[in-house]
């Protein structure tokens, strides 16, 4: 029996006492985890509507200096990565990677009939929905759902936060919210909650023994997560700022080696309706540089090129800036992804096409769930069409 | 069933459990008259807030605006557990659900809620010709921008999916047509009133389900409550909601009766809470509070108060449920969407930060939208809430600590706890030095099980 294997067992035991294993924790024991494979993949969220056209410049088109008088990035700063786009300068750390072949820039990527409120196209890219269908389900908890039936491990799929999100929630198997381990491992073994927890029985009742068995793997799956996460202390430098934290408790689980097969993490605050520049201009540079202190991280421990980094948000913004020197919400948008052997790399697709929008906004040419097909297809070697509940095209960047 | 027991069902699944006081029978709630006083926290229809060219005015505006929102929100939660109206406002909650909407305007919102309360228990028929009419649902399912030249499909659809027959029960071509006839279904954004706009409006041949004519936007609400269908789905999403998975039989004479009855709500209300399956214990302690059902709950239980309203947007935010912010259209989940292991590990600790005002260590998630002051309801995690213990161990002290635990666990509980949990309970009060804290203990553990998250 692997490490991995006995450990289960033992926490499994430990949380339920020997006497009376109710039949959720026997399934703890039995075989609980996904395929094995070391593919891992790290989402990160930035909330709000990032400006994709001040991430990536498209600094040789009169149009995009013509729309943003103020808030456009003048030529002479831009960090230029191809004779059409360029990356802004505060993105330099991003830019070495991308120097390194690190970093594929897919543009325009979005849906059909965009939704611009950010609930609701946060909800379809959580969802991976149509704009006119409503789901209760996420796209990494399908995947959960289809690969691992009978898993009832939430830790595979960490939420580096103290809410889950939509997008880790599956219809019988749902990941977990932790912000850092110590801090929930802690909680739950709050003396009263672990005796709770010990006396864990199946219930007739449905809903009851629901309720038992998630806190008997919250409690399985926290003391795993909390005793990997004390195996490697990462002794990489971080920027001091909440976003780095979490990549920085990533990067601990994944070179402790956790099963963990998906890490979700987010940085907030990209709605800048007023005043975008300084605000933006920071969160650019917190992205950048904890990104790249993280890929350094995983580099030095040799686990980079299991780690697959994917960087979405929920739409961009409008071409033409505000009265307020910022920018509304917007449609189409552009997405990295990150990772060691990118079978393409750099822009991977066109640049915006500015002359022809929609009311102001860029029309999409590639479908998010076309990069959610390639992702599940080929990373994470699942199949998408059960994921996504229909065959999207993929893309040839894995 | 015992009449205590029945009553405590009744009381967790019309109201948010069994208030300290004023406990009545289903009969004498359900003919309770109670004068409806209508929310009024925003006096104007027409605040400017407006982007203005001076930055620092354009965010005074937003912040006015995103505060008046917040008051709305606690205003309404409040409202929600007033026990002379507990009907009511559960009912108006359930059809915040089915009739989800959000709206950044707080006069248009509060608007809404008044609509809904006045009709929660009315008539379905005129709920539905109300909510249609409304203001922010008009804006929120796009109908502003619905004109004869350019259709926009959404109002129509869902009004279809999500408000009357539901998925499945009418055709594309449905949708089309009677889109066309909503098209110039507007509002001012002077008043906040509903017009239709004439020049905007449609007033072509329609084909509708069968049917042929001018339709206007009224035709075809009145041809969709025609149709039985929508009896159907209504009493199903109502019986879901307040009962569980009925069997068929029973759920269609309810539906038959709520049709007969043109579509009288209080009638249908009555028949279920005056049934006797109603209170067969397939359908008691096993369903699963949501996060407002869950706060609201351990308030009438403790008849506590929030010192610090924004405890109540930060709970709401943290726990995942904030009114007038439904995720989409379609409403917020139910029963076991409701858990995952930080959820159940956040709803287990609440009873202990609320009645011991402890800091709490979770973070409401930030939905990366400027304009949303429930995002800063973090600022709030120093909890505040007060509870009389004197008043519970005067209502609950019995001659020995077994009884009085098992009161009190008769008092929060709509499911039995195991011997185990008994015993936990038990050990846990044991360690108080007074009967305060002895009561203080007891509420503390036993609405600390996982138990207390099923009503």
């Amino acid at each position: 029996m692997s490490t991995r294997r006995k450990f289960l067992k033992q926490s499994a035991l430990a949380t339920a006492g020997t006497m009376l294993l109710p039949s959720f924790l026997k399934s703890l024991e039995a075989n609980p985890l996904l395929p094995p494979g070391e593919k891992i993949l790290v989402v990160i969220q930035l909330s709000g509507g990032n400006d994709g056209l001040n991430t990536i410049i498209p600094y040789t088109n009169d149009l995009y200096y013509k729309l943003r008088p103020q808030l456009a990035v003048p030529v002479g700063n831009v960090l230029r990565a191809s004779d059409a786009l360029g990356f802004h300068p505060v993105l330099a750390k991003l830019k070495d990677l991308y120097d390194k072949g690190y970093i594929g820039v897919i543009n325009n990527v979005g849906y059909p009939n965009p939704d611009r409120s950010h609930f609701r196209s946060m909800d379809i890219w959580h969802t991976a929905s149509d704009s006119n269908e409503y789901l209760t389900t996420g796209w990494i908890g399908r995947y959960l759902d289809a690969t691992c039936k009978n898993c009832s491990m939430a830790h595979q799929a960490v939420e580096i936060d103290d809410m889950l999100s939509q997008a880790l929630k599956g219809e019988n198997i749902k990941g977990m919210a932790v912000m850092h381990p110590k801090k929930l491992y802690t909680i739950l073994h709050n003396h009263y909650f672990q005796k709770i927890s010990k006396g864990a029985q199946n219930h007739v009742d449905p809903s009851l023994n629901y309720l038992y068995k998630t806190l008997a793997e919250s409690t399985s799956s926290i003391d795993y997560l909390y005793s990997k996460s004390k195996i490697y202390s990462s002794t990489t430098t971080y920027p001091d700022n909440k976003f780095a934290g979490q990549l920085k408790t990533v990067a601990e689980l994944i070179n402790s080696g956790s099963e963990t097969k998906v890490y979700y993490t987010s940085l907030s605050g990209f709605d800048t309706h007023v005043r975008q520049q300084p605000q933006h201009e920071r969160l650019l540079s917190i992205y950048a540089e904890s990104v790249h202190a993280f890929v350094s991280d995983l580099e030095k421990n040799n686990r980079f090129q299991n780690v697959l980094i994917m960087t979405f948000s929920e739409f961009g913004r409008r071409v033409t800036q505000n009265a307020s020197g910022g920018t509304d919400h917007g449609t189409a948008n552009n997405l990295f992804i990150i990772g060691k052997n990118l079978k393409r790399k750099g822009f991977i697709n066109d640049a915006p096409d500015l002359n022809r929008l929609d009311q102001g906004d860029l029309i999409y040419s590639v479908d998010f769930r076309s990069i959610y097909a390639t992702v599940l297809d080929t990373w994470l070697e699942a199949s998408s069409a059960a994921v996504l509940n229909r065959q999207f095209n993929t893309l040839d960047f894995l | 069933m015992h009449t205590s027991t029945k009553q405590k069902h009744f009381y967790s699944r019309a109201g948010f459990g069994l208030p300290l006081s004023k406990v009545m029978t289903p009969a004498d709630s359900l003919n309770q008259q109670t004068t409806l006083i209508p929310l009024t926290i925003v006096p104007s229809p027409k605040p400017d807030y407006s982007p203005d060219t001076d930055a620092e005015m354009t965010r005074k505006k937003l912040k006015q605006k995103q505060s008046e929102l917040i008051e709305l929100n606690i205003t309404w939660f409040n409202q929600l557990t007033e026990p002379d109206a507990l009907i009511r406002e559960k009912m108006t909650f359930f059809w915040h659900d089915h009739f989800a909407c959000r709206s950044r305007i707080p006069f248009l919102a509060q608007q809404q809620i008044n609509t809904l309360r006045t009709h929660a228990l009315g008539n379905f028929r005129d709920l539905l010709m109300a909510i249609s009419k409304d203001p922010a649902m008009l804006q929120f399912l796009n109908n502003q921008q619905n004109r004869k030249d350019s259709p926009n499909e959404n109002f129509a659809r869902e009004v279809m999916e999500l408000f009357t027959l539901g998925r499945g029960n009418y055709s594309e071509d449905d949708i089309k047509n009677a889109a066309r006839a909503f098209t110039g279904w507007a509002f001012n954004p002077v008043n906040g009133q509903f017009i239709v706009r004439p020049r905007l409006h449609d007033t072509g041949i329609k084909k509708f389900r069968g049917k042929t004519g001018t339709f206007s936007g009224e035709d075809i609400i009145t041809m969709l409550l025609e149709d039985k269908q929508t009896a159907d789905f209504i009493t199903q999403k109502f019986t879901a909601f307040f009962v569980g998975e009925i069997d068929p039989g029973t759920l269609n004479s309810l539906a038959d009766e709520f049709y007969n009855s043109n579509y009288d709500i209080q009638k249908l209300i009555a028949t279920v809470y005056t049934s006797d399956w109603f209170y067969n214990k397939k359908y008691t302690g096993n369903r699963i509070k949501s996060p407002v059902e869950l706060i609201a709950g351990v308030q009438t239980h403790t008849a506590g108060t929030f010192n610090n309203p924004l405890t109540i947007t930060y709970l709401q935010k943290t726990l995942g449920q904030v009114l007038l912010q439904p995720p989409n259209v379609s409403g917020w989940p139910t029963g076991k969407e409701w858990i995952d292991s930080s959820s159940l590990t956040f709803r287990m600790s609440l009873p202990g930060l609320l009645l011991n005002n402890v800091e709490a260590a979770f973070d409401a998630k930030d939905d990366g939208d400027v304009n949303n002051d429930a995002n800063k309801a973090n600022r709030a995690n120093q909890i505040s809430y007060s509870v009389d213990f004197n008043v519970l161990a005067n209502k609950f002290t019995k001659a020995s600590s077994s009884e009085t635990l098992d009161s009190i666990e008769d008092h929060l509980l709509t499911c039995p706890a195991s011997s185990e949990n008994k015993k936990l309970v038990s050990a846990l009060a044991a360690t108080s030095k007074d009967d305060t804290e002895f009561i203080k203990k007891a509420f503390t553990g036993i609405m600390s099980l996982p138990e207390y998250q099923l009503s």
